[in-house]
């Protein structure tokens, strides 16, 4: 069985995120940059099939800056055999589509059985990347699973909706992304960072791919403008002389919160 | 010379970072006031792999050196927990019976070392041997094949949460007929926690420390020849082959708690106004964290010297007394200029510095005292005569 897992890197989950102005890309160099937590609960359902199934391989995909490597090796840290990182200038500001068809050049190039993503990163927030990968494969897809099984053959599991959960499955090979209602993932230990040093990572170009990023037959997203996300306003304070009750349930309806 | 930081360190360091961090400065200082172990961050540590990072892989551990169980010291602290016996369990006892243990205490001792399902703490410290080791007279004499210990210990750190104690032991003395007083000869045992004849009594402290100190009797302990560690009369050499990892950790724990306070003082200056500017604007505030900063960087840089001296087999005594002196130092001095910046607040305990104060004190104090590092480098590196 061949599990690839799809890895991003983004800014700090918890820090302040920024757009550079002038480029209308984020500005990585204003937080820490950190593998989305997502990415590591696909990784860990990975990996805890793989403690399960000798003989299972755990690859870590990313398409990310060059500068990119240790984030990526953090996967390798935490149990994954081998690592794939697409690196190339041409993919700064890709969007969604072009992102897609190069995960799954990737993909296809390599062969796999399943293909594990977080269901929506923490810093982009498209959530179409794992379908779309699925359409330019050709295989099924199950979107936004809160859990999961896979055997030999198929994959199934859990999908909450508006008001119910489905039951849904697949025969491999297959795309899967998960919710965060995945377990923890985790953490590096100390010899799977020194294990990590060993494990194969490849760098792969665009042209290794053969994929175009100005190619004019493929649609792509055009940035028209950017601004700056207004400063959040100040809040309102309410003292309770007696009159509080009355003034938050006005507050709330107001704001059409109620 | 490469000072750059490996892949691997930084790994490390997130990793541990990222175990701690949950835990952080609430947990520590709560533990530190009930006087509680913090059992839940050992074990997580451990069970990541990070306790026994420098135990050999054969044993469970890491097969790594001094220089990542430092980092390991140093990252946990700075996220706010700095764990005190990583100084006895992980880098005494684990290195001591790595280097000298048979195999049969290996495979007794160092798995549970290396995931932190055990402890061993180191009892060298008595009532009237405290920086002078020759004066240990608790002693141990043979009785057929077994060995019999009688004597008392001072100052021992977390007997209650140890399966053993690394005990150092008189054994004989080199100038015999001068009324027991000699130079000791000594010798290493492992005494487990349950001896009986052994009795353990809790130092009254004043400082606020998850760990306790205690006082110990041994009366008639009798331990089995396998008890013994290394060489018969050999004890003082082979103690010194964990003294220097002790330093090391200790000096790491220094600088992680004072990467810790700065990091929490420089939050505070930033945000905290008085005349309409954050206070971190005055030069007054501003100026002893600078000052505390540098001697943090320059401390961490002895203590990785240090480090990768004793990784490599060379002498490491000058760099490990000289870290685990600039340490202590630089931590004392950001406590007290995070304290200074948070004025009143910096005395409470919701803002919780003053336990990681009454921690860095005592690494002044031991494992080896300020004035006995320096004694020691008046003599060895300007040749000075020995003071004592």
């Amino acid at each position: 069985m061949k599990l690839i897992v799809l890895v991003k890197e983004v800014p700090d989950t918890y820090g302040d995120r920024k757009l550079n102005l002038e480029t209308g890309l984020a500005d990585r160099g204003a937080s820490e940059a950190v593998l989305d937590e997502i990415s590591e609960r696909a990784l860990e359902a990975a990996l805890t099939y793989a403690d399960a199934n000798p003989g299972t391989e755990v690859v870590a995909l990313a398409a990310a800056p060059a500068g990119s490597v240790s984030t990526v090796r953090k996967a390798l840290g935490m149990g994954a055999d081998r690592a794939i990182h697409v690196a190339d200038e041409a993919l700064a500001g890709a969007d969604i589509v072009l992102t897609a068809q190069v995960l799954a050049a990737a993909i296809k190039r390599d062969g796999f059985d399943l293909v594990i993503s977080g269901n929506v990163s923490t810093d982009g927030s498209g959530g179409m990347v794992p379908a779309a990968i699925a359409e330019y494969l050709e295989v099924p897809q199950l979107t936004g699973l809160s859990e999961i099984e896979i055997t030999d053959s198929k994959v199934s599991g859990t999908r909450p909706i508006d008001g119910g959960a489905q039951r849904v499955s697949a025969q491999l090979p297959a795309v899967v992304s998960i919710t965060e209602a995945f377990p923890d993932p985790r953490f590096p230990s100390f010899k799977g960072i020194m294990a990590a040093k060993k494990k194969p990572f490849e760098t792969v170009s665009l042209a290794d791919l053969g994929v175009r990023a100005d190619d004019p037959e493929v649609a792509r997203s055009i940035m028209l403008s950017i601004a700056e996300k207004p400063p959040r306003e100040a809040g309102i304070k309410i003292v309770d002389d007696g009159e509080a009750g009355k003034d938050l349930a006005d507050f709330l309806l107001k704001n059409r919160l109620a | 010379m490469d000072f750059s930081e490996t892949p691997e360190h930084a790994e490390l360091k997130s990793a541990v970072a990222s175990i701690v961090a949950p835990f952080g400065r609430d947990y520590y200082v709560q533990h530190a006031k009930d006087r509680e172990p913090c059992d839940e961050v050992w074990s997580a540590l451990g069970d990541a792999g990070f306790i026994g990072v420098n135990i050999p892989e054969e044993y469970g551990g890491g097969g790594g050196g001094m220089l990542e169980l430092a980092l390991v010291c140093e990252e946990g602290a700075a996220q706010g927990v700095p764990l005190l016996l990583m100084l006895v369990s992980a880098a005494i006892s684990a290195e001591v019976i790595t280097e000298y243990g048979t195999d049969d205490q290996k495979s007794r001792w160092l798995p549970g070392l290396a995931d932190g399902t055990s402890k061993v703490v180191f009892a060298i410290t008595e009532p009237d041997a405290g920086s002078n080791s020759h004066r240990i007279s608790t002693t141990a004499t043979r009785d057929g094949d077994e060995w019999v210990l009688s004597g008392s210990k001072y100052y021992i750190s977390g007997v209650d949460e140890a399966d053993a104690l690394l005990v150092v032991a008189r054994t004989g003395q080199r100038d015999e007929g001068t009324g027991g007083q000699g130079r000791a000869k000594l010798s290493l045992f492992i005494v487990p926690i349950d001896a009986p004849g052994m009795e353990k009594t809790p130092i009254d402290m004043d400082v606020m420390l998850p760990e306790k100190q205690y006082t110990l009797f041994f009366d008639g302990v009798r331990l089995g020849a396998d008890a013994l560690v290394g060489e018969v009369d050999k004890g003082f050499q082979q103690v010194f082959h964990g003294l220097n990892p002790e330093r090391i950790t200790g000096a790491a724990l220094c600088i992680g708690i004072a990467r810790h306070a700065l990091n929490q003082a420089a939050q505070y200056a930033n945000e905290r106004e008085v005349w309409g500017v954050p206070i971190g604007a005055h030069q007054g505030v501003a100026h002893p964290l600078a000052i505390a900063s540098m001697e943090t960087e320059l401390a961490a840089l002895m203590m990785r010297k240090a480090a990768w001296l004793h990784d490599n087999g060379l002498p490491a005594g000058e760099a490990s007394n000289t870290a685990k002196y600039a340490a202590a130092e630089a931590a004392l001095s950001a406590i007290d200029a995070a304290v200074q910046t948070h004025g009143g607040n910096g005395l409470t305990r919701e803002y919780g510095l003053i336990p990681y104060w009454g921690l860095a004190r005592l690494l002044r104090i031991a494992p080896v005292s300020r004035e006995m590092i320096i004694n020691y480098i008046a003599q060895h590196n300007l040749g000075l005569p020995r003071s004592y």
